[in-house]
């Protein structure tokens, strides 16, 4: 799944987007190629990206978890044969292991088949080329695709050659067997190797007849057992046996990668459609999983949802025992997002960068509803994109960079999600760029949600205003300063929900109560509400 | 009785149906005893599988071939597709995702006697995931082993047998003391678990037993296993001497055979058989002479 222009690295760190290719992976080596051909759909695309996802919606509730998992199982075991099927188009003559692949290929295919057949959604993968190989290879197979043996079934001439063979093996081995035992029978042992020491101290007159010393030492020698005439001429007609029967086992092979070769190319469209099953399936998974519904794909540049999750942070709560507040949206153009510390701001706006996102690539969006344009570019700007200190730049520095970036590449359709967005500069001129910033993007118009603690930006921009609830209450320090503790009191009383407001109803700032409930000493923080009072 | 028959009963007593056979070197007559082995089992009608856990010798650089084996319908055998022969074709059962220079490790049996290239995965980790594979599709794995490659054999049930050979050592001392230390490491007792002990989780090198020496350490040195026991000949006989290296996952090393003659120099095979047999404590054969040497 390419990010194409649709959106820079950082950007595609911070709204989830190796998250989502993670969650959205097929198995298969198939479905890994066709995965990565997959681009997000651009503005005029909308239909083709409302079906892909109502499509995956569909297939996830069509096919029941147990089918799916066993869809999955075949697809994470159906080995990839595009190479054997290159080699084949070129004149090779394919490998036992390449059959046992093909036959495997072609049977899981066939599996696929089945499991799928009643779900209304896919058309059989198995072609009249798929069957033809599968049948050929399958010619004197005792079991189910889990073997491959060159049989004699596929040749009355391979199976004569593996009789003379046999029995010229057998001939020789009888003549060296009957050289061999006597030879041990007279050095008085059970058998004898390819090589053999025979002690000096234990041999009993000369060394027996057809014994070939190979070396000699003071208290040993070390032999080999010597083939007699009739043995040698044995041995002789075994080899020329051996390469008949060779020879006769390459013509099958050579006759099996004909069929292959002139299927070839039905069989890879056949293996690609398996790919875009194994993409589909995958993003099935994803759905049933996450609770996933189709979202409405908008000509307008647009982007609403309800209850919608950010589900990188979702997994994350959950291994903590917490439950992610499902949010409300609904961003027509630039706004303005306000909200205490630690209440969510970021969070909303990796939701609304998650949903735009899966929509971009005709996902399902883990939402109960969600309607979004498809947008030339998705953007984050200021908190979290560069977190270095140091170097040439400042952070203020590199942040107007990135919005020079923005401005220059000028995308028709612009999402820009901006979390305190000069909030290194003063107050005074943070809050100033703020407003210019709106207004630039009113003017393209952009979907911008832009968030800040500096007060007035939205009534001076024109722009509307949405609102973290905030803290329902100040909750008291516990005394228990441990991080998980402070978290879930905290927790408890935020409300962590984004309602659009009016000027007058944003929120206060919470700083010097978290500040407290994080463990800052009783001095301190009462030193700090005195200077609020001031 | 055969040497083949009286190894197989000795690995067999007791084990979990798989043998390594691990050599102090190269040429140390590993193939020969995996072949007297092998025989004995198919002699008594075992369905025998075989992998081998070492080099490559092509990769030594020395160009010769891995040794064949002659091997009889229904064994199963780990071999490669790159050297996996066209004839006599073999029934192949699964190709794996394991990759070796040689292609990807595949899962053949038998149909054809003949003579045969087994080889293995590069890694322990690949190696105990082609054991279990092979287990479940024979009564005996026996595994072709390299001194290099001991970490295959961590938690391991299976019996161990030590090849030691002519070629490894200029004298026979020498390549007895080799052997002697190398079952040593692999014979590390089991731990005590009511008695005080250091636990070493990675390799215990040269390094940290000249710290525990130096320290007068008396605990337990508990290592996982013994293929963690990274030490050799003097340095191994010098810890175990003065340490109690214990191990969590003991090994079943149950006989040690010897090869005399070797391509460079030749040892007196009685007293060579001798020699590993006193270094080692273990029933010692000579896959050569086909006796036991002491």
């Amino acid at each position: 799944m390419r990010r194409s222009k649709l959106l820079d690295r950082p950007t595609a760190e911070l709204i989830g987007f190796s998250w989502l290719v993670d969650a959205v992976a097929p198995l298969s080596a198939y479905g890994e190629r066709s995965f990565s051909e997959v681009t997000p759909f651009l503005a005029g695309d909308e239909s083709a990206a409302r079906s892909r996802a109502r499509r995956i919606v569909e297939l996830a509730a069509a096919l029941d978890p147990g089918r799916l998992e066993a869809l999955r199982a075949l697809l994470r075991d159906v080995p990839d044969v595009a190479a054997a099927l290159a080699g084949a188009a070129i004149g090779d003559v394919l490998s036992d292991p390449a059959f046992l692949e093909l036959r495997r290929f072609c049977a899981t295919l066939a599996r696929v088949d089945s499991l799928v057949a009643d779900s209304g959604q896919f058309e059989p993968l198995c072609n009249a080329a798929v069957r033809g190989v599968g049948d050929a290879l399958a010619t004197g197979q005792r079991d189910d695709a889990t073997s491959f043996y060159l049989a004699d079934a596929f040749d009355d001439g391979l199976a004569v050659a593996r009789q003379r063979r046999a029995d010229a093996h057998a001939e020789f081995q009888a003549l060296r067997g009957r050289e061999e035992q006597r030879i041990a029978a007279a050095l008085d042992r059970e058998d004898l190797g390819d090589e053999f020491i025979v002690m000096r101290g234990e041999l009993r007159g000369d060394l027996p007849a057809g014994v070939h010393v190979i070396r000699e030492a003071p208290t040993y020698f070390l032999c080999r057992a010597q083939y007699d005439e009739a043995t040698v001429t044995a041995l002789q007609r075994r080899d020329a046996a051996d390469r008949s029967a060779a020879q006769a086992e390459e013509e099958v092979r050579a006759r099996l990668s004909v069929v292959v070769r002139e299927r070839a190319v039905e069989v890879s469209a056949a293996g690609a459609a398996l790919g875009e099953l194994d993409v589909l399936v995958a993003a099935a998974v994803y759905a049933r999983r996450h609770g996933c519904t189709a979202p409405d794909i908008s000509a307008e540049p647009t982007l609403e949802f309800e209850q919608a999750r950010f589900l990188p942070l979702e997994e994350q709560l959950a291994l903590a025992g917490r439950e992610f507040t499902a949010l409300d949206v609904r961003l027509d153009g630039a706004a303005v997002l306000t909200g205490p510390n630690m209440g969510g701001k970021s969070v909303c706006l990796q939701t609304c960068g998650f949903v735009a996102l899966c929509c971009a690539y005709g996902l399902p969006v883990p939402a109960t509803r969600a309607r979004a344009g498809l947008f030339d570019q998705i953007a984050w700007l200021g908190l979290g994109r560069d977190e270095r200190i140091g170097g040439l730049l400042s952070s203020f520095a590199r942040e107007v960079l990135a919005l020079k970036e923005v401005f220059e590449r000028a995308a028709p359709r612009l999402l820009l999600l901006g979390d305190e967005f000069a909030r290194t500069t003063t107050p005074h001129e943070g809050r100033a760029l703020l407003i210019a910033l709106l207004e630039r993007l009113r003017s393209r118009s952009a979907c911008a949600m832009l968030a800040t603690h500096l007060g007035g930006v939205a009534a001076a921009s024109g722009a509307r205003h949405f609102a973290v609830r905030g803290l329902r209450s100040i909750p008291q320090p516990s005394g228990d300063e441990r991080i998980e503790q402070v978290l879930a009191t905290l927790g408890a009383s935020m409300d962590y929900r984004v309602a659009e407001v009016g000027e007058a109803e944003s929120a206060t700032g919470d700083a010097i109560a978290l500040a407290d409930l994080l463990g800052l000493d009783r001095d301190f923080i009462a030193a700090a509400y005195r200077a609020v009072a001031q | 009785m055969r040497v083949g028959d009286e190894l197989l009963a000795l690995a067999k007593a007791g084990g979990d149906g798989t043998i390594f056979v691990v050599g102090i070197g190269r040429d140390a007559g590993k193939t020969t005893t995996v072949r007297a082995i092998y025989f004995a089992a198919v002699r008594k009608k075992l369905r025998v599988a075989l992998a081998s856990v070492g080099r490559d010798r092509g990769t030594l650089g020395d160009g010769a071939a891995k040794p064949r084996l002659w091997l009889s319908p229904g064994t199963c055998f780990v071999s490669a597709v790159g050297v996996l022969p066209q004839s006599p074709a073999c029934r192949v059962f699964r190709v794996s995702s394991l990759q070796t220079p040689s292609g990807n490790i595949l899962f053949a049996g038998v149909e054809t006697p003949g003579p045969y290239e087994v080889t293995g995965p590069p890694t322990a980790a690949g190696m105990r995931d082609v054991i279990a594979e092979l287990r479940e599709r024979s009564d005996l794995v026996i595994v072709d082993g390299a001194v290099d490659r001991v970490a295959a054999l961590a938690g391991t049930r299976g019996a161990v047998i030590v090849a030691a050979g002519a070629a490894d050592s200029a004298t026979v001392a020498e390549t007895a003391l080799d052997t002697g230390a190398l079952v040593a490491r692999l014979r590390v007792p089991g731990f005590d678990a009511e008695a005080p002990g250091i636990t070493v989780e990675n390799a215990l090198t040269e390094t940290l037993v000249g710290r525990f020496i130096a320290e007068r350490e008396s605990r337990q040195i508990v290592v996982n296993d013994p293929t963690q026991i990274a030490l050799r000949g003097r340095a191994a006989a010098e810890a175990f001497a003065r340490l109690r290296i214990r191990c969590r996952r003991p090994l079943r090393v149950v006989a040690a055979t010897v090869a005399s003659a070797a391509a460079e120099r030749q040892f007196e095979p009685v007293d060579f058989g001798t020699a590993v047999a006193n270094a080692t404590q273990l029933p010692t054969f000579d896959v050569y002479r086909g006796a036991r040497a002491a």
